[in-house]
């Protein structure tokens, strides 16, 4: 999987490549990390090129809601595939993350 | 198909690699999704839980039923005898600030798959996926 992570005005940009998956979740969350502190909590997500994700993947999505949530941000995942939409959907993720 | 791999610590993409490496599994993206989520899933689950500090071993099979059109996964270890179908399923309408991650794999698992069964058999957990193809 490849992250790339950008400073946008007052929010932060994260385009996600590939697989987020067993291999991977570790250094997600650690890149992750920085966006879950801060003044400018608003985080925009693109899932355009994100083919996969686990519960694995969930569990770090989960923890930057919550951060986000706790420092009255907003985040957005955009234009996920409906594979992914569907993992989201069925553990009712969909429902305390906006996707878009 | 069938392998042992022994010690299972760190070794989760291996056997998901393996399971997927099957000439029985179609050539169809979202089935694919499907079983790649569920063995993930349940790998992970074994890899992570079943044994003290992952030194232990994961047997894998992976089998088509050509009448039947059934694909059987298969995973059986030697470790703490668990049933994760006994697990009390997440809530999945709490909000983001009540949920965590627990239980959410085997969940994806039966929502993945048309069948989960488990059983403790010789001083082994065995659970077997299933799933029509075609």
């Amino acid at each position: 999987m490849d992250i790339k992570i950008e400073k946008q005005d007052n929010k932060t940009i994260v385009v996600l490549n590939g697989r987020v998956d067993t291999t991977n979740a570790d250094q997600f969350q650690q890149d992750m990390e920085p966006l879950m502190e801060g003044e400018n909590p608003d985080i925009e997500i693109d899932c355009t090129d994100m083919s996969y994700t686990s519960s694995q993947g969930l569990r770090i999505f989960l923890m930057l809601q919550k951060s986000v949530n706790a420092r009255k941000g907003k985040m957005v995942l955009r234009n996920m595939n409906p594979q992914v939409k569907e993992v989201f959907d069925i553990t009712g993720f969909s429902n305390i993350i906006t996707i878009m | 198909m069938k392998k042992r791999f022994n010690p299972i610590k760190d070794k989760s993409s291996e056997i998901i690699e393996y399971l997927m490496s099957s000439p029985d599994i179609p050539d169809d993206e979202a089935l694919r999704f499907k079983l790649r989520l569920s063995i993930e899933e349940a790998v992970e689950n074994v890899v992570r839980y079943a044994y003290d500090g992952g030194i232990g071993w994961l047997e894998a099979e992976i089998r088509f039923d050509q009448d039947t059109l059934v694909l059987t996964i298969e995973l059986r270890d030697a470790g703490v005898p668990f049933n994760p179908l006994e697990r009390d399923e997440p809530d999945v309408t709490l909000s983001a600030e009540d949920r965590n991650i627990g239980g959410l794999g085997i969940f994806i698992c039966k929502k993945m798959m048309d069948d989960i069964k488990y059983c403790y058999e010789e001083g082994n957990n065995v659970l077997i996926m299933t799933k029509k193809v075609g």
